[in-house]
């Protein structure tokens, strides 16, 4: 049985992408009536959820509440049915709580949490279908339901994952990439300014090619932010057109 | 309304030995334990006291239930148990008179030997009596039992249950002999459960006169 | 100033719709909302299915494993219902275990399927005290807006009739078992159960499908799951309003009336799908 090579002599990884290419992305906004604010968006196979519910009052103890801003509070959790394993603790275990983390202190920097002192936030991400790139799925889709909310941002926040094969730089990894065990880095941008509001990199790399991976992860956030911003957009041209505009 | 007449003479119409006995505990403000033939359940009520700030109504009481099974820990049988008992009990407590307050029906299951959600039914309303809450109507549990050829089987043992093709349990209430609460396990046709309900709504006769028999007894004495 | 009146006495609000025989949202006391189901969409999962009834959205994966029946029932497999009220489907729910709705919801469930005997556990069995599938069938509520129980019984039935299981054979000499990927059959689905729910409002009216904060106003509810053959699966009435045995009966036949609507959508959307 032979392996399978992510990376072939033509140069084509095994769902027949280009190294910097990304996958499809499909995104929505405005998906439920329930939330503030809701999107949903598809990253090839990677489906994620997410739903904003705030500025609203402080849930729980009031003694938790910042005078001066808001306090963002995310959720990050995966369906039982998304992996090809069953997932037997959707949430509350490690991996979910740092992605939460995650996920709050990548909102922190880029909602402008001051103009809401006193308040709550509240961004819950879940996922539907995992095939990788399940951060950066869940931030993209938070970035549009944060908008579709009202929530002003910095910037539009845009996350990528990289890697290295045979010291080709590779962007948006899929599952089986990232299963191969290379160095893989997540990266989310606010692209205007070229600012990063989070990177997380968990394997050895030398630091002679980091400058390629994140050259890879930043162009691939970039491209995103085309996307995101061709569907904000589109959804704010139908809602005037509905409203009689 | 007549159907099945005959159905139901042939069948077993009448109720296990039922007995109560209230005022049992002495820290809660209500209590009562109701036995149905081998099936016996207690009941202690605590209520109208402090709320805690959340579960808070400003309109009515807030009324909560905790069953407890005779072994182990509540699992999800006994969570959708207490909802239905809760909403039951919500349905003919007199809530807007006690706003604010809080009032707690624990349910402890002595011994199961068929019929547990009719028995907890009537325990429940036999400590709701016995704590003196205001009440709307009085109810009471029925559980019938349909066997492999249709006939009505009232206040089922287990191994009646086991054996039966569907059950169902009724709470019916003591004014107009309406239904408070319905749920059924296996699958009976429309006109079956009709003639349950007839059935359930002829039994709850005798058990609302045990009530009245058991509170002149209580309150005669003293 | 509408809105004002909705928000300070929202009942009588919407008193003075039901007089008019209507509801605020345009429905008719015995109408539907728009019901929309898609199959498939999670191929992660073994069967998926999602459904929209107005803005409550409910999906159902259902994932298969395999495990050694039980002692007693050497022949049968497992279908383990799980229903979940995450934080996000609406702000009544608090994030932390399972609440009671949650929970009732789940034992609802598990209820429906064994009642209706929807699939038998014999065709969940590989080997007769060995192996048998376990069916996990994981319902999560993405948008709350009423009417969950009717929504979760249509997502597990449309996910259990999407359902493909591959075959697998017991090899006779190593004693282990073998997956076939490649073969892969579907669920054989006997009874195909549907719920309906209905709303008591002031002791006397019944609305069908009600949104979520007529649940609230309500006081009380009701809901009947009825089978092809006009067989009554479940009667569910957790407390509420007292019923007489004629309006039992009333929505005894709406909810057989719905179970027809609600068929043809199902065997339409499994047409639909070209099997691959």
């Amino acid at each position: 049985m032979a392996a399978l090579e992510l990376l072939s002599a033509e140069g084509f990884r095994p769902d027949g992408r280009r190294p910097a290419e990304l996958r499809k992305l499909r995104a929505r906004m405005g998906v439920f009536a329930q939330p503030d604010g809701s999107a949903y968006i598809e990253q090839g196979n990677t489906k994620a959820l997410a739903v904003v519910y705030g500025p609203h009052e402080m849930r729980g103890p009031r003694s938790k509440a910042l005078p001066d801003r808001a306090l963002v509070n995310c959720q990050y959790s995966m369906a039982t049915f998304s992996t090809g394993e069953r997932k037997r603790r959707p949430h509350g275990d490690r991996k979910s709580s740092e992605m939460s983390l995650h996920l709050k202190q990548t909102f922190e920097a880029a909602i402008l949490t001051e103009l809401f002192p006193r308040s709550q936030i509240d961004i819950y991400v879940q996922i539907l279908q995992a095939d990788g790139g399940n951060y950066c799925a869940c931030v993209n889709a938070a970035t549009l339901a944060v908008i579709d909310a009202g929530i002003p941002l910095r910037d539009y926040v845009c996350a990528s994952s990289a890697g290295l094969v045979e010291d080709a730089a590779l962007a948006d990894l899929s599952y089986l990439e990232e299963a191969a065990g290379g160095p893989q880095a997540a990266l989310a941008l606010l692209p205007t300014s070229g600012q990063m509001a989070l990177l997380q990199l968990d394997s050895r790399l030398h630091e002679d090619r980091l400058g390629a991976v994140l050259e890879a992860a930043g162009g691939a956030c970039r491209a995103v932010h085309a996307v995101l911003d061709r569907v904000v957009r589109e959804h704010v041209r139908e809602l005037t057109a509905l409203l009689g505009d | 309304m007549e159907p099945g007449g005959a159905a139901m003479a042939a069948a077993g119409c009448c109720l296990r030995p039922f007995s109560c006995e209230r005022g049992l505990l002495s820290r809660p403000d209500g209590s009562a334990a109701f036995v149905q033939g081998d099936t016996s359940v207690l009941a202690g009520l605590y209520g109208p006291a402090e709320v805690r700030g959340s579960k808070e109504s400003p309109e009515r009481a807030t009324l909560e239930v905790l069953l407890r099974p005779k072994v182990g820990l509540p699992g999800v049988g006994e969570r959708s148990r207490e909802q239905l008992l809760r909403q039951t009990c919500e349905a003919v407590v007199l809530g807007a008179l006690h706003p604010r307050t809080a009032i707690t029906l624990v349910l402890q299951v002595l011994s199961d030997a068929g019929s547990l959600l009719s028995c907890c039914l009537n325990a429940a309303c036999m400590g709701l009596l016995d704590a003196g809450l205001p009440l709307s109507a009085l109810f009471c549990g029925v559980t019938c039992a349909l066997d492999a050829q249709g006939a009505i089987v009232l206040d089922p043992t287990t191994r009646q249950e086991q054996e039966a093709r569907a059950v169902l349990t009724f709470a019916i209430d003591s004014t107009e002999k309406k239904v408070l609460m319905a749920t059924t396990r296996g699958s009976c046709s429309v006109e079956e459960m009709q003639q349950c309900l007839v059935a359930a709504q002829r039994a709850a006769d005798t058990i609302f006169q045990f009530y009245r028999d058991s509170a002149c007894r209580r309150y005669s004495k003293s | 100033m509408a809105t004002a009146f909705k928000t300070v006495e929202p009942l009588e609000y919407y008193r003075r719709f039901l007089k008019e025989n209507c509801r605020p949202d345009g429905r008719e006391l015995g109408e539907f909302r728009a019901t929309t189901v898609n199959i498939g969409s999670i191929t992660t999962a073994d069967g998926s299915a999602l459904v929209k009834l107005g803005n409550t959205t409910v999906i159902c994966g259902v994932k298969a494993e395999v495990a050694a029946p039980a002692v007693d029932s050497a022949n049968k497999g497992y279908i383990v219902p799980n229903v979940e009220l995450p934080s996000l489907c609406s702000t009544r729910f608090r994030s932390g275990p399972p609440g009671e709705e949650a929970q009732a919801a789940s034992q609802f469930i598990a209820d429906v399927i064994e009642n209706s005997q929807i699939i038998a556990k014999e065709d969940l069995c590989i080997a007769n005290g060995k192996l048998a599938w376990v069916l996990y069938c994981d319902i999560i509520c993405l948008d709350y807006d009423g009417n969950i129980l009717d929504a979760s019984v249509f997502a597990l039935l449309a996910a259990l009739k999407n359902v493909q299981l591959p075959s697998v054979t017991i090899n006779e000499e190593t004693g282990l078992s073998e997956v076939n990927l490649k073969q892969k059959n579907p669920l054989v689905i006997r009874k195909h159960p549907v719920a309906t729910s209905f709303a008591i409002f002031d002791d006397t009216l019944l609305i069908v499908d009600p949104t979520a904060e007529e649940e609230d106003l309500a006081t009380g509810t009701v809901t009947v799951v009825t089978d092809e053959e006009d067989r009554l699966c479940s009667v569910h009435k957790p407390g509420g309003s007292p019923l007489t045995g004629a309006k039992l009966q009333d929505c005894i036949t709406r909810a057989i009336t719905r179970h027809k609507e609600v068929k043809k959508l199902i065997d339409k959307v499994t047409k639909s799908i070209k099997p691959n």
